[in-house]
């Protein structure tokens, strides 16, 4: 696309590679003036709402700071740092936001390419699925929620209900520990799956029918065309669906905090509402700030872990 | 690439044609497929028929029998209730203006960004990709604390622009645009810089124009985004009179207790303008989700 | 041209009418000042009353236009409140828990009142439960008004407990004073239900599991924290003696179902499956309405000087640098009306605080809640700190290691070392409100 660029087929590309040899750009060739003024807008609010609050962070984390007060507060060197990598309060946090993303990532991807797959096999009403599985992504978090506690209410609930007409105790689906973290997952799945099956039935689309008829003259049968066929010509979206599930997963906040607010006692409260709690909560905004600074790092080092292992994969393929 | 278009524009003729020779097997594989995946898409769609039905039944009725699906007295006074006591008109407002100009503002600083970054070469740019490229890794999420603390002390909160400002800096749609305008031959612009004309025009008359689809993805996601936005929302809107409908559902309609029909219904309208957006535009925003890999 | 003109008129008058909610997101102004807004967070019965006197008041002033607004409770409702205020929206007046508000008046959230002030409305210190009032104070200023004291409280099954010889013949309760008393009590109530003496929350309850530890402490008279939270003091030898009180009648002689949780007690309660249930006084309504045979009193005197766990609901002035002269009046013209119709609020079993109510033969009358109305100065309220208070993190952290005990899972010397280091880690944290 870089040599779009350069090598136009009008006659003006080739003065455009000579000015820029001769070292004299002007202004209507390269937009050396205009340029930064286009760029001007975003990176003002760039600068101020994403890079200037990170460094305020950054800077914030060693401040005893409190939220109810302006200014930084009181030096406080490491030791928020300190506090909150031996506070296994956090720790318990990150790790369930990490089980959350075990819980969720795998059906989300495995269930959402089955769905597509199906669909994609459909003659006629194909829109009907889509319109089934995609819209309850739009639908806000609050709606979601308000709708799944009562389907979870004990008793009375439609989950309970249901269950019980086949003869199955439902579980405490919102008070037990053990069933808290299940029972958001089962939510999630419901409300997101949408995204991924919409990508991976477009992935399914682009693939020629040619590939799969000569399959079939070939005499493989339908699980083999899917393992040897679909499922590679569909690799690179099964990599971005990965990539932007784990992502979305590790930065979960809403659905937890309305439908169980971190309970039963703590036992489902991801990264998020940790910061929250002892930044809005407890008003403890420089330890809170040097809590989502681990955090953020730990995130960081899930997209470089993926990325490396992608670029592997890639080169792995290529080769 | 074409013949994939081609044969994408036909599905149904492509399927007849294997099926011609399709054993039995197959066929009874074939059904038994329709079969699975009719009944998930009815599963998926309890939820949401449940809350829609429960919110049109008398309350007494929910009480008796919580969990039926039918009523002899179909009524709307869950909704009147709804909307008679809680500021559920205002918070729509503020989520479609906070959404809509959400909307605007993005499309609009990001491609223009995108086209400078695309088109043209200043002093300063290699740095600013490099800045932007830094920013696609980092999560606004664990901003909320100074993001607090500067809203605070730039006396927006409760503001609409508390709610705007920040969903503007979008790296991903600069990024959106600039591969979009990369893909536009020069040989356009060219033409009209024949003509004298001015770069800001050029993006104006010749690349906007053409960006039909990057910019109906970015605006419509950026839209649907800002609206089901919930965190920083519930931190930085505290009055009833400037919260959107997340927000508002959340920490307002938590206290109807346990008056089923009311929490449906208000479930049901946060959900309803959404839905219609959906059924709109469900091309565009399906090929922007796939175009662009664009989520929340 | 007339026409275009009245057009003009009519499109003006629709854009400053829908115009006032939009002028407030773009610009940020205060609401429009004929609003009057009030938060609070009672939800079920306790809602029901409240919004009952919010529509006396407005129908007693139809000049001011009252919006009032019912937010989650206990943390996210105070959360919301200090966000509010420090982003300068706060409410005009809003509810608070008399031991959390001193947090908020620590954090410079809150304005003080003037006595005199005050005065104008009625409102003078001799009128209001001691107790109440002088725990209202921050540093010598006064920051709330309080409206009730709620209490932990003792329901009895009447019916269990006449079978087991616990009623005098007025059909009250028999004195009992000192732990063995209690337990007689239990063994034998356990006799007459066959399953259990007294059923309390234990699980997913971590406030109520708070509650019955500290009362059973302070009634030995032990302190927890000093110097606002930032030392622990706590008595370990009385600490356990309370926990193994609780041990005992739990895990050793299953006097209470070890894992119950709201529902349950209700449940347990309102079958005559115990006699006795430990709960804020909050709950009676459910009973009066299910026609379980009950009453209320205190809680038991278990130990050496009587006093109960308990709170109070109370009426602040968020900081508001927009608040005039003319506003003030408004706030305490509502908070004056709240306290007016304190019996409507004394329905739902909480004391007024409100002296001419809680003197008053009509409220002695309202049985069974003002049963343990003597109380209303005895309750010890929570130590304070940053972090105590209803609903709060020492309520939770205690409260959940209390629950490991009544399960089984915890001995109560172990439990002890653990609440002192929990609680250790929030006083050695610097407070962030002073």
């Amino acid at each position: 696309m870089v040599t779009d660029t350069i090598a136009g087929p009008t006659g003006t590309a080739p003065a455009r590679t000579a000015s820029r040899r001769s070292r004299t750009p002007t202004e209507s060739f390269t937009g050396r003036r205009t340029g930064p003024w286009m760029t001007a807008p975003f990176m003002v609010l760039y600068l101020l709402f994403l890079i200037g609050p990170l460094i305020y962070g950054i800077v914030m984390s060693f401040f005893n700071s409190s939220i109810v007060h302006s200014g930084l507060g009181r030096f406080a060197g490491v030791s928020n740092y300190r506090e909150a990598l031996t506070d296994s309060a956090f720790w318990q946090s990150m790790w369930h936001t990490v089980l959350f993303t075990i819980f969720t990532t795998p059906p989300l991807v495995i269930l959402a390419f089955v769905l597509a797959l199906l669909t994609e096999r459909i003659r006629h009403g194909r829109w009907f699925y889509r319109f089934a599985f995609f819209a309850p992504y739009v639908v806000p978090s609050a709606a979601v929620v308000l709708i799944w506690l009562w389907i979870y209410t004990p008793a009375v609930g439609l989950a309970t209900k249901w269950l019980s007409a086949f003869g199955i105790t439902a579980p405490n689906w919102l008070g037990s520990a053990d069933w808290g973290m299940i029972s958001v997952s089962l939510l999630t799945i419901w409300w997101t799956i949408g995204f991924n099956f919409i990508l991976y039935l477009a992935a399914l689309q682009e693939i020629p029918r040619e590939i799969y008829d000569a399959a079939s003259v070939d005499g493989a049968s339908g699980f083999a065309t899917m393992w040897r066929i679909t499922l590679p010509l569909v690799g690179r979206t099964t990599a971005l669906v990965i990539a932007l599930q784990i992502i979305a997963s590790l930065k979960v906040f809403d659905q937890i905090y309305l439908l169980l607010s971190g309970g039963p006692n703590l036992s489902t409260r991801p990264a998020l509402e940790y910061v929250y709690d002892v930044g809005f909560t407890d008003y403890r905004a420089g330890y809170a700030a040097a809590a989502s600074m681990i955090y953020f790092l730990a995130i960081l080092l899930a997209s470089i872990v993926w990325l490396i292992f992608s670029r592997v994969r890639v080169k792995e393929e290529a080769a | 690439m074409s013949a994939v278009t081609l044969d994408r524009a036909q599905p149904a003729g492509g399927v007849s044609s294997r099926r011609v020779g399709a054993s039995s097997r197959t066929r009874f594989f074939n059904a038994l497929c329709g079969t699975v995946v009719v009944l998930f898409a009815l599963i998926w769609l309890v939820p949401l028929a449940w809350a829609l039905v429960t919110s049109l039944r008398p309350e007494g009725e929910i009480t008796t029998n919580p969990t039926s699906w039918w009523t002899s007295h179909w009524t709307l006074s869950g909704y009147r209730q709804v909307i008679d006591s809680s500021d559920l008109l205002v918070w729509y407002m503020n989520s479609f203006i906070t959404s809509a100009v959400s909307a605007a503002l993005s499309v609009l600083t990001c491609s223009m960004a995108g086209f400078a970054l695309a088109r043209t070469r200043f002093k300063g740019r290699r740095f600013m990709l490099g800045l932007l490229l830094a920013g696609l890794v980092i999560p606004p999420q664990v901003l909320i604390i100074p993001m607090f603390q500067e809203f605070t002390a730039l006396h927006l909160t409760n503001t609409y622009w508390s709610l705007i400002l920040p969903t503007a800096p979008n790296v991903v749609a600069v990024f959106v645009f600039m591969t979009f305008f990369r893909g536009i031959p020069t040989s356009l612009g060219d033409a009209a810089r024949v003509d004298g004309a001015g770069w800001f025009r050029l993006y104006r008359t010749v690349y906007m124009p053409l960006s039909r689809p990057a910019i109906s993805a970015v605006a419509i996601l950026t839209f649907v985004w800002t609206w089901n936005n919930f965190l920083w929302p519930l931190l930085v809107l505290s009055s009833t009179k400037t919260m959107t409908i997340p927000v508002g559902l959340a920490s307002v309609a938590s206290g109807y207790g346990a008056h089923y029909a009311e929490v449906m219904a208000s479930a049901v309208l946060g959900a309803l303008p959404l839905f219609a957006v959906f059924v709109l535009f469900q091309r565009q925003i399906i090929e922007g989700v796939t175009s662009t890999g664009l989520k929340g | 041209m007339l026409l275009g003109m009245g057009g003009l008129v009519l499109g003006g008058a629709a854009l400053s009418g829908c115009g006032t909610p939009l002028a407030t997101g773009l610009t940020g102004a205060a609401p429009a000042h004929d609003q009057f807004t009030y938060w609070n967070l009672f939800a079920g019965g306790d809602g029901d009353r409240m919004v009952e006197m919010e529509n006396g008041f407005a129908k007693a002033n139809p000049n001011i236009r009252l919006s009032a607004v019912t937010l989650a409770w206990g943390n996210p409702y105070y959360t919301k409140l200090s966000l509010a205020t420090r982003g300068g929206r706060p409410p005009d007046v809003a509810v608070a828990h008399l031991t959390r508000m001193q947090t908020l008046a620590r954090a410079g959230l809150l304005q003080p009142f003037d006595s005199s002030d005050l005065a104008r409305f009625g409102m003078t210190p001799d009128k209001f439960t001691p107790k109440a009032w002088n725990n209202a104070h921050v540093d010598g200023k006064l920051y709330a008004i309080p409206l009730d004291t709620h209490p932990y409280v003792l329901y009895y099954n009447t019916k269990v407990c006449k079978q087991a010889g616990l009623l005098k013949s007025d059909g009250t309760l028999v004195d009992m004073h000192g732990p063995d008393d209690l337990l007689n009590a239990l063994r034998a109530m356990k006799k007459v239900t066959g399953k259990y003496g007294l059923v309390m929350a234990t699980i997913n309850d971590p406030s109520s599991c708070w509650r019955i530890f500290a009362t059973l402490y302070w009634q030995q008279g032990g302190v927890l924290l000093a110097d606002q939270g930032a030392k622990v003091v706590l008595d370990e030898d009385k600490a356990v003696k309370a926990l193994e009180l609780l041990h005992t009648i739990a895990v050793e002689e299953h006097l209470m179902p070890p894992a119950v949780d709201d529902n349950g007690t209700v449940v347990a309660f309102s079958t005559g499956q115990a006699g006795f249930l430990f709960d804020g006084e909050w709950d009676n309504s459910i009973y009066t309405g299910n026609k379980t045979p009950y009453n209320m009193t205190r809680f038991p005197f278990v130990y050496d000087t009587y006093t109960c766990q308990g709170d109070s609901h109370t009426l602040v002035l968020p900081k508001d640098s927009s608040r005039d002269s003319a506003r003030l009046n408004e706030c305490l013209t509502f908070i004056k009306s709240m306290l007016d119709q304190s019996y409507t609020w004394a329905e739902g079993g909480h004391i007024p605080a409100w002296l001419p109510m809680q003197d008053s033969a009509k409220y002695h009358h309202l049985k069974p809640q003002s049963n343990y109305a003597d109380v209303a100065n005895a309750v010890h309220y929570d130590d304070e700190a940053w972090y105590s208070g209803s609903g709060s993190d020492l309520e939770n952290v205690v409260g959940g290691t209390v629950s490991a005990v009544a399960l089984g899972s915890l001995s109560p010397t172990a439990a002890v070392a653990q609440i002192r280091s929990r609680l250790q880690g929030y006083a050695d944290t610097p407070s962030p409100v002073s």
